[in-house]
């Protein structure tokens, strides 16, 4: 305990040491300024208390709402989750590095601690950095969205613990980058281009989703056009008791409407086809990511327990048709660029990665940490200096 | 906690070998014995292991074979540790503490409870003499400043062995002093000091027993008395009398049978036995006679034949070889009469010449 709190107490000596940790702390501060700076009521939004008829206003957009927003944009993802998140990197990527430095390193494995509990409490040291910033920002972004906006929201808090996962996730392997290379500069790029890599990784994985959806959404459209064709041309065929002159214009529309039945159902073999393609690519994407942290996905838990889904003003309408509600002559195909395709998609994607279980995005997250982190410690542990 | 190593070594290792990646063979089944209390200087040429070897029993670097431990407990015991103190070569502080921090912090890291660290640490501050510097940032020492702290931090724990690396390396003479004077001290405490250094001088001023480690082999160890023993000596200076050639009358007068010169050559040195005790002598042309042994009787009967030729005797003294002189002969291939190369890396055989003193004692 005397050895760990000392490692601790030194962490903090060694932030307060970098001023980028002042630095970030007082970026910080100005981003929870900026929430303090925007108001919005039923007339519009306001700016240090200058009123304007700017959108939106409480009509449309629900003040608690608005302030939830505005945390999870421009606080959570803009701020603490890109540039707070690489200033940490900037601040912590020495940890390691110098640990294993000569002269310091031989000092400090010559003290009655275990090399293991010595790294991974040197690991967790650097977590501070972002759990103080995590910390007084929710705690300021509290203070400010109840004062300022009228809004109290325990909620934001939910910020602290998910932040400094998604952090971890990162410094794991600045860790071990640092432990191999033993340069702060080179675990430093080395780890920014590991986070750019996931990016990639998760936005590959977003628009293979997108299109895989679209498929499934466009088959759901033809489907449901077959459907009512088969219902239509079931109708023609028994007369349906509409009297003679309808029968006999069905007579004349029946081998049209057949003609575009059927090619409406080869449609649907090729689109099912196309999907499954899109599916297996899909699959593959995903799979990569199941074994990679999910940094995104764990900031947007922050969001999907701070916003009901319910509580977004355009997810209230029901999903768009797709094909127009009247039988055509001809057989429709679906734009792939339609307005209400691309809804439906969003709304669906959206449902389905708010369906991605807790377990599964930190859960993953967590076995590659402690995998990355186990190569590290068997490498510290079995490493002479 | 802190219990006392049981027997009579702190130090008891057998057969400890290290080699690291590429075969590069750091220590050869080196065996060593420290006693309890005692100051142990280990000293050999660059990359001969000595650091190697104090690393492994700090937990450093992982021994590839070794049996023994230290302070009774097996090497590679972690809780012994807390029983033990280090100063390493090269040794880096972080920049962003002071010295008092510095000091707390490794005394913490070593197990030290906070009441007796903050003890401890206005002790050995004013002990290593940095009271008046404690308060200052690390970044604004200078070398043998940061030394004396490191000393301060290697004590904190009052450790029943403290290993020195190369202490006084960065120091000023008076520093050095210093650190010689504190080795004692701690020595009289009761502490055992096991001192790594280059400056051999420093090392004979204070150890009472030595170690030479070569390419990874224990050279020669034991007290200084021990080790030189068959080595001392004693020196008679004279002057012939006037008008003789110095070589030829000494041949002439002195009780010993020297190597006949080949005929026709000019002697540049005599080489022989004395008559009555079989004792070895050496005459050079400056008048230096060297008799191979320790006893002063042996010299009287060559004193007086030098007296009766009408020599005059400028000095007659005892010779012991010095710290330097032995840790030369060690590093010196006989076969060659080069230095040895320095390191392990090239050596994949064992040097030639076995461990003098038995190789451990």
């Amino acid at each position: 305990m005397i050895q760990t709190l000392a490692i601790f107490v030194d962490a903090y000596r060694a932030l307060n040491a970098r001023k980028l940790f002042w630095i970030a702390l007082i970026l910080s501060g100005v981003v929870v300024l900026a929430f303090a700076a925007v108001g919005i009521n039923e007339e519009g939004l306001s700016f240090f208390g200058w009123q304007t008829s700017l959108p939106p206003n409480t009509a449309i957009f629900p003040a608690e709402l608005f302030y939830k927003t505005m945390f999870l944009t421009l606080g959570v993802n803009f701020w603490i989750a890109w540039i707070a998140t690489i200033l940490a990197l900037v601040t912590t990527a020495g940890i390691i590095p110098d640990l294993v430095t000569e002269g310091s390193v031989d000092l400090t494995l010559s003290k009655p601690i275990g090399r293991v509990r010595l790294f991974l409490t040197k690991y967790i040291s650097g977590l501070l950095f972002v759990a103080l910033q995590i910390s007084v920002f929710s705690a300021a972004s509290f203070l400010v969205l109840g004062l300022r906006g009228g809004v109290w929201v325990p909620a934001v808090f939910i910020a602290i613990p998910m932040v400094i996962l998604f952090f971890s996730y990162l410094f794991c392997v600045c860790a071990l980058l640092g432990l191999l290379t033993k340069s702060t500069v080179a675990s430093l790029l080395l780890t920014l281009l590991f986070w750019f890599a996931i990016f990639g990784v998760h936005t590959t994985e977003s628009i293979l989703l997108w299109t895989k959806v679209s498929q499934e959404q466009r088959i759901i459209a033809i489907q449901d056009d077959i459907e009512r064709r088969e219902q239509e041309l079931e109708r023609m065929r028994q007369g349906d008791g509409r009297g003679i002159g309808a029968g006999v214009m069905d007579a004349v529309r029946l081998p049209g409407r057949e003609r575009a039945l059927e090619r409406q159902r080869e449609r649907l073999v090729e689109r099912e086809e196309t999907a499954r393609t899109w599916r297996r690519v899909h699959m593959g994407a995903f799979a990569v990511k199941t074994v990679l942290p999910k940094t995104s996905e764990t900031i947007g838990l922050i969001e999907r327990w701070l916003i009901d889904l319910a509580e977004l003003p355009d997810m209230q309408e029901p999903p768009q048709p797709i094909l127009p509600e009247e039988i055509t002559e001809d057989a429709e195909d679906v734009e792939f660029m339609d307005p209400a395709l691309q809804e439906n998609v969003t709304r669906e994607i959206q449902e389905r990665i708010r369906e991605r279980s807790v377990a599964w995005i930190i859960g993953t997250s967590l076995v590659f940490q402690a995998g990355v982190l186990g190569i590290a410690c068997l490498i510290f542990r079995r490493r002479d200096f | 906690m802190v219990k006392p190593a049981s027997g009579e070594y702190v130090i008891d290792l057998d057969l400890v070998s290290k080699t690291y990646k590429g075969d590069v063979q750091a220590l050869r089944e080196v065996s060593m014995r420290v006693h309890r209390g005692e100051i142990f200087g280990l000293l050999g040429p660059n990359g001969a292991g000595k650091s190697t070897l104090v690393k492994v029993l700090l937990t450093i670097v992982r021994p590839t074979k070794c049996s023994g431990g230290m302070l009774g407990e097996p090497v590679g015991h972690k809780p012994t540790l807390a029983r033990v103190g280090y100063l390493p070569e090269h040794l880096r502080f972080p920049d962003y503490l002071t010295g008092e921090q510095a000091v707390d912090y490794f005394g913490a890291l070593a197990g030290t409870p906070r009441r007796r660290r903050r003890e401890n640490t206005d002790r050995l501050l004013a002990l290593v003499g940095m009271e008046a510097w404690r308060k200052k940032k690390i970044k604004g020492y200078s070398k043998g400043m940061k030394q004396r702290i490191g000393i301060a931090q290697a004590l904190m724990n009052d450790p029943d062995i403290v290993f020195l690396d190369e202490p006084t390396d960065g120091v000023d003479p008076v520093g050095r002093r210093d650190i010689r004077n504190l080795i004692v001290a701690l020595r009289d405490e009761g502490k055992t000091v096991f001192v790594n250094s280059h400056l051999l001088s420093e090392l004979e001023m204070v150890s009472d027993r030595v170690a030479i480690l070569v390419q990874g082999v224990v050279a020669k160890q034991g007290t200084i008395d021990e080790l030189t023993s068959d080595q001392r000596r004693y020196e008679i200076g004279c002057t012939p009398a006037p008008g003789s050639n110095l070589l030829q009358s000494l041949r002439a007068v002195l009780p010993a049978r020297f190597e006949p010169t080949p005929e026709g050559e000019t002697p540049t040195r005599l080489v022989g036995a004395l008559n009555n005790t079989g004792e070895s002598i050496e005459v050079l042309p400056m008048g230096l006679i060297t008799i191979g042994s320790a006893d002063p009787e042996r010299a009287q009967p060559v004193i007086d034949a030098l007296r009766g030729a009408g020599a005059t005797i400028r000095f007659v003294r005892p010779h012991r070889p010095s710290l330097e002189d032995l840790f030369m002969q060690a590093v010196t291939d006989p076969e060659t009469g080069e230095a040895l190369l320095p390191g392990a890396a090239d050596q994949k055989k064992k040097p030639s010449r076995p461990a003098s003193a038995g190789g451990r004692s």
